[in-house]
This record gives C-alpha cells, structure tokens and sequence, in this order.
C-alpha cells in the first residue's frame, strides 16, 4: 500500500462520527438495557468470563484494581440522605458503549481499535502496543489492560481449567488492552452462517453471552437499522437517536414519561448502548 | 433377561418408580436391554461431531436444587459453557452466575480424582474394589440401625437407590440435611395451604410483599422467580407490579424492592399482624377470629416494636387493599427465629387474608413417583445425627452432597462427634472439611460427567422431571458417578435384583423405558424414546396438582421485640449470597471474584454495620472486626452497609473455609461456626437469625477489596443510574 | 564589568579543556560506577516489568499511565535547557552562553534519549514498539496519525536528530582542536573523522556559521512544538484535568523552566568539578538565575489560568480534579509543586542570592522537583478522579518498580553525560575565545584588524 492510497482514502479509513449520510447498512449493533428490570444478580457478567476467555485474576490483583471484567455491575444508593435506602439501590451493567464517536479510537497511536462498518468498536489484540491511551480516554473507564500474563500466571487457568476456554476467542497476552466486544465471535458466526442462504441476520439469531443469560430479559441486543429488530424499537418508542447528543427526554423542562437515556451523552462519544431509566412505585 | 420370578413390584421399586401413584402400562414390556449399549467418547469423533463445530447437548444443573436444565456447549469432546435449556419451564433458557459455573465445578484443578483411605493423616489413593471391599467388610456384621447417610438434598433415580441400599442394609437412617433451606416456611406452608411448597406466581400479582425472601437471590429457584419478576415490573394491564421488601439485612431483592422496610429483627410477624390489622382499619373485612387475633396489634404498638412507622404501615395496607392480587412472600429472614414458625404463620395468615389463596398463590403438582421426588434437607437432620453420633449409636457413617463440618455451629461439636463412629465414608468432589474427616473419600463425577435425574421442589408447571448426561468424557478415569457407586453398593446387597444392569446408564435407561407409556406414546420405538428425552434433557410429567387448602390459623404467639442483650448488643444474620450459599461451591473462581451484588466486595468475608452505628463504634470501612458470641469468635473487615439495621451486624455465608481447594481456602471467614444453638420453638429447626454477638476493633485496617471505587454509590451528580416515579411513566406503551 | 581574564592566552583554553578530557581522576570513577549501579536499578526493574508485566508497576485500571509518562514529561522539559541556551541566545547573541552551551546541548541530546526510554518502559509490549512507526509495509498498515502519542513520537524523533546534528555540528571546530592535539590511539580517529576535514579555512567557517544558524531556527520551533504535542497528549484528551486548552504554552513554559533550573544545577556542578571558574562566571549564572525566575513567574501566570479557567467554568469534573488535586490523597505532592514551583523561585528575586552557590544548588533541585511533581500531577489524579465516578480510585501509588525505574533514568543521564565528558570537549573551545577576544577588544579599546587572523590561527 503506497503513501498516496493511505492519503486518498483516509476519510474512509476513520469514518468514526455519526453522520446520517453514511448511515450504517446492513447493520449497526446496540443495544438497550432496563435498569428497571436489572436485579444486580451478576449472571451477566459470569457468562461474560465464560464467554470471553477472561481470567479471574485473584484477590491480590483485583485489591491492585487489575480485575478484567468487561461486564461490571454498578450498585448505586439514592443519594436522599435518608438514614436507609429505602427504595433500594439501582444496578447499573456498565460495559464498552460502542461509541459511534469513540474517544478511544482517535488516540490509539498505531489504530489497534477501530470502527467496524456494523458500528462496534474492535479492538485487535495483534496490534496494540500497549500505550493504554484508549483506556485513558475513555470517559466509562471500561477498557481492561493485561497487566500481567495471565494465561501463563499461576491459578488463573490451572491445568484442567484451559479446557473450558472458548476456542473462538484468543486468549490475550500481557500487554494488550481488551474490552468487551459485544460477542464479536457470535456475530461473524451468524453472519458466515446466513450469507450462504443469501441473506442478513434476523432478531434474536444472534444474542449476546450476558443477553441470552439475563434472567430478567434486561439486555436487549440487535441492528439498530433494522425496522424489526427489539432494540430498534425500543430505541424509537423512548426516542432515543444514535446521532443526537441530547434525547427528547432531556429536552423538555421536567423531563417526559420517557425512559431511555444514554450514559454521558454530553461527551458526544455517541454510545450504542441505551439505558431506560430505573422506576420506583410513588403509592408507597 | 430379567428371571421370571422376580417381583414385579420388586422390579418397579429397583427402577425407582415403586409405590407411583400413576396406573403403569400392562406387564408386557419386561424386556431390557442388557446394557450393551457404552458411552461413546466425543473424543472419539463420533460422526456428528465435527472439529470446529460446537453441538449443545442439554442435560441438568446440579449446581443447586432448583433443576434448571442446561444445555451445555460442546466442541471437540470438551464442554466450553453452559446455557439455559429455553425448553425447560423452570429457567426458560436462562442461567445464574451460580449455574454458569458448573464448567469450573467440572474442571476444577481440586476434584478429588482417586479412593482415598484414610492412612494416618493422609489419604492413600486404593482401587475402587478395594474401597468397595471395605465399604462391605466394614458393613459386615454392623446392624441396620447403625448405618446412617447424611446427604444434602436429593430427588431422582439417585434417591431410589439409595433408598434401595439403606434397605438393603436394613437402615431406616437416612437424614437429609441442608444448612440453608426454607424448611420452617414448609412447616408452616403444610398448615396454612395443605402442601410444603406451593405455587408463587409473583408474574399476576399487582404487588409483593416479600418478608425477607430473597427470591432474586437465593431462594428456592431464583431463576424461575427472576422471570416472574421481569414480567411482574413490566405488569398486568400495564400497571407496573410494586414490590416491598421487609427485612433487617436488605438483600439482593430488598435492594430491587420499591420500598425497603427495615424490621427489628424478629419482628416480621408482629409487622404481618399488623398489616392485617391496618387492612381492617382499613375496611377489609376480616373474620371474627382474624380481628380477634390481630385486635393486639394497632399500627402505634407495631410501630414501635418494628420501627416501620405507623405512616409506611398505612400506606402498605392502603396500596395492598387497592391492588389485587398480591402475593405475600416470606424467606430466611422471618423463619431464622425461636419464634419462627408463628413468623410464618403470622405472614401466611396475611396472605390468605388477602384473599391470595387460589390467586397468586396456587397448587402445586404432586411428582407422581415418592421414591424419585425430592427429599429436602433441613437443619433438624443435622442435629439428629449429631446427637446419634454423640451417643455412639452410628457405627458407619456416610455423607454426601453436603458438608456439615463446615456448616455445623461448632457448638454442636459435630466434628468431635463425627470420630465417635467406626467408619466415615464420604461421596466427595473436594477434600472438604467432612471429606478431610472420613476414613474413605469416593470421588465423584461432576455433574457434567454423570447420568442421572433431578427432580426439582420447586415445580412451576406440571413436574418435570431433569435428566443429566455426560457432556463429555470423564476428566479423571478414577471418579465414578453417585448413581454408579450406589448401584455397585446396591449389588453387593441385592447381587440378583440388579444383575441385570451392568452399569448406572444402563440402569437409568431401563428405569426411563420402564415408564416410557408415562412419558409418551407407548408404542413409540425404545430408541427414538430414548433419544428424545436425552435430546431435550427434560421430561414433563403432568402430575395431579396438590389440594390446596386454605386454613385460617389464629392460635399464633408472638414474642415482645427481645430486649437488647447488654453484653451481646447486636443481632448476627448469616446472610445467603446468591453465588456462594452453604459455601459448597466456593471453589469456584468465577463465584469467588464476582463481585457480591450489594457490597461489591470479593474474595472475602466481611461484617456489614449500619453506618451510624459504626460512627458510634468509631469503625471505619476495612477495620478488622472481631465478632464474638457465646460460642465464639471470628475476625472480618468492616463495611459500612446502609442496608441493615443498626441493631443487627450480618456476615455472608459460604466462606471460610480450612480445606477444600485452592480458591476457597483461606479467603474469608465462616460464620457457621459461632452461631448459637437456639432452635424454632416447632420444627426444630436451627434459628439462624438467633445468634448475638458483640463486636470490638482488633486494632488493624485492612484495604476492602471490592469493585465500588472511592465514590462508592454515589453519582456525584452525574446522569449514570437514572430512576424516575412510576407517575412519570406510562410502561403499556413501551415496546 | 571584566568578567573573564581577557589576558588568558588562547593556548591555555584549549590546555584546560582538552586536559578535561585527559585520564580523569577518581572522582570521575566514583561518579560513573554510581551512575552504573543507579542506573542497574532500572534496567533491573525494567527486566522484570518485561517478564512479569505491566502489572508489577502497580499501575492499574484506571490509572493506566503513572510515572513513566510523568518522568518522560519532565525529561523532555529539561531538554529545553539546552535548546534554550544554544539556539535561543546563540540568535541573541548573547555571549555569555558560550562557556556552557555545549554542556546545554549534551544535556538536550540526553534529557531526549532519557525522554525516549520512558516511552518506550511504559508500552505494554515493548518488543511491538516500531508498529508506531510509519514504516512502509506491504500490508498496508500504518500508525494512526490522529493519535497525539504518534504526533509525540515523530516530535521526539525529529527533535532528537535535529538536536544531536545541532551538538555535532557546533563541535565541528573543537573537534577539529582535538584532533590537532592528539596524536594517537582511538581518540585520533575518532576526532579526525568527526572533525570532518576542518582546517578552519574562511569558506569552512562561513558554511559552518551559516549551517550552524540554520539549525539553531530549526531547533527553536521544533522545541516549541515537541512540547506543545506533549501536551496534546493531555489537551487533545477528552478527561477532565487534561482537556485544557492552555496546555501546551504551559507545557513549553514548565519546559523552559525545568530546563532553566536544570542548567544553573548544571552549572554549579561543572564549575565545581572541572574547575571552570575562570569560564563560568557569577555574572553569567546571574544571569541564568534571573532568566530562571522570569520563567517561574511565567509559569505561574499559566498555572492560575488554568485554575480559574477551570474555577469560572462550568465543567463539574475537571473542577473536581482540580479539587481533589488540593485536597486529596495527592495534596501533598500538589502543595509539594506549588511550593516548588511557585514560591522557592521568590528567592531568585533577591540579589544577594542570585550568586549565592549553595542557596541556588538548593534551589535549583527544588525547582526540578516540583517541576517533576508538575507532570505527575497533571498525569495521575485525572486517573483517580475521572467522569465516572464508580472507578473513582484513590488508592493507587506507584509500586517500588516505577521509582526504581525514574531513579535508574537519573543513573543513565548522569552515565551518558560522563561518558561525553570525557569523550567530547564539553567547553567550546573557539566559542571561549571568541568571547575573549570580544572582551579585550571592548575593554581595551583596540582596533579590530588582524583579529580575525588571530582567532583562526590560535588552532
């Protein structure tokens, strides 16, 4: 590849904002979750490790903040200032937003993460060199750096324990960042599957690891473009718009009787991922 | 073949199925296959097995007993994950963090993999005819009454023979125990509605009131409920289900509840006498004897003994009149007393005054088969063997699927008393503290290796009944699966009754065609029976529903809130985590290092204080804490925890473990053993909550290792976790 | 003002320098073997970093970068000094630079290849380090050229050729010395190859002026770029703490000002130990000193504008950053840098202290200290104190392998300079005697002819 070609073509390079002409085609994975419906049980973020080949890392190194969940479950206290929290606490599954405009992607000194045409945010293992720029600009701080070696290290997968590792995924050496993908290896897998019938990908044929798990169906994962997709018309019934950066609902004074919102909109990162507001019975 | 005279009832009884309260096909289908038939490896490359291609087999998870069946993702002969069968009415496709981990269960580098024999203090590896040699010789000569199994729960063709063998031995001994069990809610269930474990149907009702059920959590088949719940928030008609938790120690459901009630310990029923109390004043009609008995208990005086105030108690009878129906929960936290029972008699009696009865709360189906229908443990098993092992009255011994050295109070001296037998053998998967005690450990199959059949208690839709099979090829030759091990045993007894089966899987599938006109068209070819109930691993049996009766108890004696004890202040609640509970599985990384919902905390024991009262205390997040009862002392770092209250400390279950494996040993503290010996006034059952304690800084700080960081909850004003007044939103027109 | 015996003989310069050069003394030893064994400390930690992992850095999410990104800041703050004194005042000719500008360039050439190391010990996969580079390969891959980290890389890479072309090619003349009064060994051929065929003739010296003048333009906007583009590191970043558009002319203030200190620390020390007090007079560090503390002031200025622009805005995070700077687990260090950098140069402004030796050698270090605690506050707290606040983190402190690594790059400067010391004539010769010479004719009043002659023929 010469010079010329890397000039010519670099808006097609790093097309990273969202624009509405360039819309995305034939897909843009998102995702929506119901925080009203999230019970904080964690099931999520356990299929993620057996998914997604991630190491626990032990007790020494989680108390080091080196722990590698891609799915972490928040807990959050009404800040009322009441002596107990008596509408509960709100969980919150915070994992890589697949930001149309991510900050990431932009500082990554040798483009180890990148765009996809279908709207994720990749990352490739291959070639990061391990800067943790992307991580240092990531405003939800959902990147994980491997600190140490842990395929090698000590308890992490003991003899028999490499067995369960899923072979559709590598398993990431020291020195690589990583995050979560949202199933990445599942996607392809559906889409290799349904190109030889000559056609794309229907709701729910693909599900993400921490989705297919939830319990309380809070995770709704699909194509966004997709008229008939769940998370299509969720989005459209809670009038959240991928290319905004402010929702109807925060628009009006008081706000509406909508629910979705996206996490730190105001940093126009764009997230992929829309939340709907958690709810509480006022009777009581 | 099987020998012309052999008992036909005899025969059903081997198989498991004895004693059906279902009318069986005609005698004409006797024959049995003779066991030809072996497990082909997947190893072995059967041909549809194709490298690169992962196939799902569906089989059960063991992991707990709500029989959730799994469909485990296999490649390459090896299991990589396990998924939610969506076949299966009690899951619907989903899992728990609990369940997903039943790969590291099955991989995990501490399984015990050979017979050990207890050589001094170590265990010598033998060969299983040895060990079975012995098992016979040590059986030798040793009456019935002297033979006792202790096992944890158990359901399937597992129990059937089992049952088969303690007969065989002439043993009547068989105590089931569980450390954490609703047994004092059965009790009381039996009274109130005719049957221990009735129906819940959280999903119709407009507003749950839940007394410390942690049915998202850990209570009875939190998966099952967590579905329910997902369509109770989404509500009937649109209108949003509203759930309230009362409780002392909030739990992962308190904690998703729209109101949390914090209780004085204890005093969950005089809140349920109240309620109804409150639902009179508030003109629902009660019955003479109802008004009667809850005339005591006006809104000021249960205020006072609550400390729910008098406001929220009017405001809960206002919205648990309005909406109908509504369903009345109750778990650990009311049953954990000497008063227990009236507890649940008292939250029982709310529900059927709330006319809940036949509504949210419906009969359950009877599983038509005793000998495979669960048998559920309690704690009142553990305390009959120990008083048996005490007296010397067990000479041999056996355990399985529980671990009561490391959950028995030590008080109750069960690890002493356990020597006072000639012979420990224990069914194990780890060197457990009850393993480490046994003159010979068995190693067991996990559950991803075995055949067999779990029969769940919690049934939310006819009966249905799970069937395991190996995912794949054992890890270790030398384990065998309990099934295995107790038909060999079964055979030394009753050679001639079970000749017949030259291994468990053969004995499994005879036992399953034996029943094959229950199950589905009777004519239907063996083998397509056969492959269609391990292809979808389940099979759903009817069942005659239970009848469901609704009898109005009155006669219930409440206690006076108990006076704060001065040298003991604070109420200990050993609390059931979701991931960890008895702690049987907590050598399972994954359940180590997710995060506990509420403290976010991992790895580690730890004592949750209400803030003020720390502030009182001078305790600070991290400082190390010793906890002393009467019978006891244990050290666990401090976390302030809103969540509870401020008379009462709680420690989670399932840590603190002295053996086991190299993730469970070593992290964190065990709270079983200092708990006090105070039973429920009824069924004898162990009255968890009981236990007092007081509390001192040992003078060390440690950094608490968790997921929240130094904000903890809170958002700092930034829009992360939203929550909006369900006035403020129309949920019917949501997609 | 007669600051220098203009009544040195020509010959007696290039005695005492090229005697610098000559078998050093003990002290030298001492010197180099410590400056070994501190810098073994970091390569020993830098091989177990590579082995085990970043990890043992104690480095974690979210502070991903600690003090390897804050050390390699303030290495390339202090290569200014260099830059400041050859390129800067060489255009404003003013002489009195000339006795120390060599030491200047070295130290330019050093702080960047100390700058580099650090860079290089903080990538997680250090062995992948050239796919940073836009080296042409047939897979078409090529570095992201958004990312300021790259902008950094070829900032550094071209400052750093630029400013080792800049020392070699001022030494050309002295080179040439060197080689005229060695006449064996492998000193001989290195002067004699390096000296480039120097005879000293007028066209060699017009090119050599020409040339010399042309780098030194060359150098001054690149070393306000160089850290300019450090700063785009931070100011390009979205966090709260670095998202400041005032960076980079802070940047290049800090890194005027750790390069001013650094050049009278410097300054003292060469006087000291290769007895230079004929060349490097009071009046000269006098004033550096003063030069020194309008730097200081500058940075000041910066400073308060970045915190009232941060106080008057409406940008809760980066106020709380700036907030938890004062007040949390890394007030000490904050306070540390304010004192450092803000009030110890006050004492600068009286005149007694502005020649007092000791009291500026005091000063002097305090200043790179709360220079270095500069750039570790601006990377760290960020990190514990960011948007989200559920990975708020304040207990993180770097792990005994991150300071053993910042100390070990102290060993390695120190090396590298000694190893120049006794290689290079790290006084330029013919700078000297031109200043000389300037002087006697200033004071002596003498006519300008034949001087030229003289000055050329004193090789």
């Amino acid at each position: 590849m010469s010079v010329s070609n890397l000039l010519e073509n670099w808006a097609e390079f790093r097309h990273t904002h969202p624009v509405d002409d360039v819309p995305h085609d034939p897909y843009k994975w998102a995702m929506s979750i119901d925080l009203d419906a999230c019970s904080g049980c964690n099931a999520c973020s356990i299929a993620c490790y057996a998914e997604n080949n991630i190491p626990v890392v032990g007790k020494d190194k989680f108390e080091h903040g080196q722990v590698m969940h891609w799915m972490r479950i928040e807990r959050y206290w009404p800040e009322d200032g009441r002596e107990f929290p008596d509408q509960g606490a709100t969980f919150l599954p915070m994992m890589c937003q697949q930001c149309e405009a991510a900050p990431c992607e932009t500082v990554c000194p040798v483009g180890a993460t990148n765009h996809t045409a279908d709207g994720l945010n990749s990352q490739i293992y291959n070639r990061c060199v391990g800067s943790r720029y992307c991580s240092a600009n990531c405003p939800f701080k959902v990147r994980y750096f491997n600190w140490y070696d842990y395929p090698t290290t000590e308890n992490v997968w003991p003899a028999e324990m490499t067995q369960q590792l899923n072979p559709d995924i590598t398993l990431r050496g020291k020195g690589v960042m990583e995050k979560c993908t949202f199933c990445v290896q599942r996607i392809r897998a559906g889409e290799r599957a349904v190109k030889n019938e000559g056609r794309i990908l229907r709701d729910g044929e693909v599900q993400t690891a921490c989705q297919q798990v939830c319990p309380t169906g809070a995770i709704t994962f699909g194509n966004l473009v997709d008229p008939e997709s769940k998370v299509h018309q969720k989005w459209k019934a809670q009038q959240v718009e991928l290319t905004a950066d402010e929702q109807e609902k925060d628009k009006e004074e008081g706000g509406t009787d909508l629910r979705g919102y996206r996490i730190l909109e105001e940093l126009r990162p764009y997230p992929s991922v829309m939340y709907m507001e958690r709810v509480r019975e006022s009777a009581i | 073949m099987i020998d012309n005279n052999f008992d036909r009832r005899d025969f059903l009884k081997v198989l498991g199925w004895g004693g059906a309260a279902v009318a069986l096909s005609g005698c004409g289908n006797t024959s049995v296959e003779d066991g030809k038939e072996t497990v082909v490896s997947y190893v072995e490359a059967a041909e549809y097995v194709a490298p690169g291609i992962s196939v799902y087999f569906n089989s059960t998870c063991a992991q707990c007993d709500a029989g959730c069946s799994i469909s485990g993702r296999v490649r390459e002969g090896r299991v990589l994950k396990l998924e939610g069968n969506p076949d299966s009415v009690i899951n619907r496709g989903k899992m728990c963090g609990l369940g997903q981990a039943g790969v590291q269960h099955h991989y995990n580098p501490d399984r015990v993999r050979e017979p050990l024999l207890r050589s001094g203090d170590r265990g010598e590896a033998i060969t299983w005819d040895k060990a079975y040699a012995l098992i016979a010789e040590k059986l030798n000569g040793v009456s019935g009454d002297q033979i006792d199994f202790l096992t944890g729960t158990v359901s399937g063709h597992t129990k059937a023979l089992l049952g088969n063998y303690l007969e065989s031995l002439g043993s009547k001994n068989h105590f089931v125990y569980e450390a954490v069990s609703p047994a004092v809610q059965r009790a009381a269930n039996m009274k109130s509605y005719g049957m221990e474990m009735p129906r819940f149907n959280i999903n119709k009702a407009k507003v749950v009131l839940s007394f410390g059920a942690d049915f998202l959590g850990a209570w009875v088949s939190p998966v099952h409920f967590s579905q329910q719940y997902a369509e109770f928030r989404k509500g009937v008609d649109g209108q949003r289900g509203v759930l309230v938790q009362v409780e002392s120690k909030m739990t992962l459901t308190g904690a998703n509840a729209d109101r949390w009630l914090v209780v004085r310990p204890g005093t969950e029923g005089i809140l349920a006498m109240g309620v109804i109390n409150a639902l009179g004043v508030a003109g629902l009609s009660l019955s003479a004897d109802v008004a009667a008995a809850v005339k005591p208990y006006d809104k000021e005086r249960v205020s006072k003994d609550t400390g729910v105030s008098t406001e929220s108690l009017v405001k809960l009878a206002a919205l648990l009149k309005d909406r109908t129906p509504s369903l009345v929960l109750l778990g650990s936290a009311a049953e954990g007393y000497a008063h227990g029972s009236q507890n649940a008699a008292a939250i029982n009696l709310l529900n059927q005054v709330l006319g809940n009865v036949g509504k949210t709360l419906e009969a359950s189906a009877a599983v038509p088969f005793p000998q495979i229908a669960p048998t559920i443990g309690n704690t009142a098993a553990l305390r009959m063997v120990n008083n048996r092992l005490a007296d010397g009255q067990i000479k041999v011994l056996f355990t399985y699927g529980t671990n009561p050295v490391f959950t028995a109070p030590s008080e109750m001296k069960f690890k002493e008393n356990l020597g006072k037998a000639n012979f420990r053998v224990a069914f194990a998967h780890y060197l457990d503290e009850t393993a480490l005690q046994a003159d010979l450990v068995l190693p067991l199959d996990s559950a991803l290796e075995d055949w067999g059949t779990l029969v769940a208690e919690y049934q939310p839709e006819g009966v249905q009944i799970s069937v395991q099979q190996p995912l794949m090829e054992k890890l270790h030759p030398e384990t065998r699966g309990m099934g295995e091990i107790l038909l060999s045993l079964v055979k030394q007894r009753q050679p001639e009754s079970y000749k017949a089966f030259d291994d468990y899987y053969a004995y499994l599938r005879t036992a399953m065609l034996k029943n094959k006109s229950e199950f589905a068209n009777s004519a239907m070819d063996d083998d397509v029976f056969w492959n269609g109930v391990l292809s979808a691993g389940i099979i759903n049996v009817g069942g005659n529903l239970n009848k469901l009766s609704s009898k109005l108890s009155t006669n219930i004696q409440l206690p006076a809130p108990a006076e704060q004890d001065a040298k003991y202040p604070f109420t200990l609640i050993p609390s059931v985590t979701a991931n960890l509970r008895d702690g049987r599985h907590a050598n399972q990384p994954w359940l180590q290092e997710s995060p506990d919902p509420l403290t976010t905390i991992v790895w580690d024991s730890w004592v949750e204080i209400h803030p003020k009262k720390a502030a009182e205390l001078g305790i600070v997040e991290g400082d190390i804490i010793a906890i002393e009862s009467k019978n006891g002392t244990i050290n666990a770092q401090a976390y302030l925890f809103p969540g509870i209250h401020p008379d009462a400390v709680s420690i989670p279950l399932g840590r603190g473990h002295e053996a086991m494996g190299r993730y469970a040993k070593g992290y964190g503290v065990n709270p079983f053993q200092i708990l006090d010996r105070v039973f429920d006034g009824e069924t004898g059952e162990l009255a968890m909550h009981e236990t007092k304690v007081k509390l001192s800084k040992v003078g060390k700080r440690v950094i608490v290792v968790k997921d929240e960081g130094f904000a903890g909850g809170a958002q700092h004003g930034k829009k992360i976790a939203m929550t909006k007044s369900s006035d403020q939103v129309d949920l019917s027109e949501e997609v | 003002m007669k600051d220098i015996r203009e009544d040195i003989a020509w010959a007696k310069i290039n005695k005492d320098v090229l005697k610098s050069l000559e078998s050093p003394r003990n002290l030298y030893w001492v010197i180099v073997i410590g400056a070994l064994l501190v810098f073994s400390v970091g390569v020993g930690c830098e091989i177990y970093q590579y082995n085990v992992g970043m990890g043992v850095a104690n480095l974690d999410n979210p502070h991903v970068w600690g003090l390897y990104i804050a050390t390699f800041i303030f290495w390339i703050g202090m290569s200014h000094s260099g830059t400041l004194l050859s390129a800067i005042l060489h255009l404003m000719h003013a002489d009195w630079r000339k006795p120390i500008y060599r030491f200047a360039e070295a130290m330019t050439t050093f702080s960047l290849m100390t700058a580099g190391l650090f860079v290089m010990v903080h990538l997680g996969r250090l062995w992948q380090f050239y796919y940073s580079l836009p080296y042409p390969n047939d897979r078409g891959l090529w570095p992201n050229f958004q990312s300021p980290l790259l902008w950094d890389a070829m900032a550094i890479f071209t400052y750093l050729s630029s400013s080792i072309l800049f020392l070699f090619v001022g030494m050309i003349p002295d080179l040439a010395i060197c080689r005229d009064n060695i006449h064996s060994g492998w000193r001989k051929k290195l002067y004699t190859v390096l000296a480039l065929g120097w005879e000293g003739t007028d066209r060699q010296w017009r090119n050599f002026r020409v040339t010399y003048l042309t780098i030194a333009c060359f150098l001054i906007p690149l070393a306000v770029s160089v850290h300019s583009i450090v700063a785009s590191d931070f100011a390009m970043s979205q966090q709260p703490g670095w998202h400041v558009t005032s960076f980079p002319p802070y940047f290049v203030a800090g890194a005027l000002y750790s390069g001013c200190a650094a050049i009278i620390t410097l300054f003292i020390i060469l006087r000291y130990v290769f007895k230079f007090e004929e060349y490097m007079t009071l009046p000269i560090l006098k004033k550096t000193v003063r030069l020194t503390f309008a730097i200081a002031m500058v940075w000041t200025y910066l400073n308060a504008v970045e915190f009232a622009s941060v106080w008057y805005s409406h940008d809760i995070a980066s106020k709380d950053v700036l907030i938890q700077k004062a007040t949390g687990p890394y007030a000490p260090y904050w306070w540390g840098m304010i004192f450092c950098g803000s009030v110890v140069p006050l004492i600068l402004a009286f005149k007694r202290f502005q020649t007092n030796i000791p009291v500026l050698l005091v000063t002097s270090l305090l200043l790179n200290l709360g220079m270095w605690l500069e750039r570790w506050m601006i990377v760290a707290p960020t990190y514990s104190h960011g948007y989200y606040p559920w990975t708020w983190d304040h207990d993180q402190f770097p792990s005994w392998v991150q300071w053993g690594m910042v100390f070990g790059s102290f060993g390695w400067f120190t090396l590298l300079f000694m190893v120049f010391c006794k290689v290079f004539p790290s006084v330029s010769m013919y700078e000297v005697k031109e200043m000389v010479y300037h002087r006697s004719l200033a004071s002596k009043k003498l006519e300008v002819s034949g001087s030229q002659e003289s000055v050329e023929g004193a090789h």
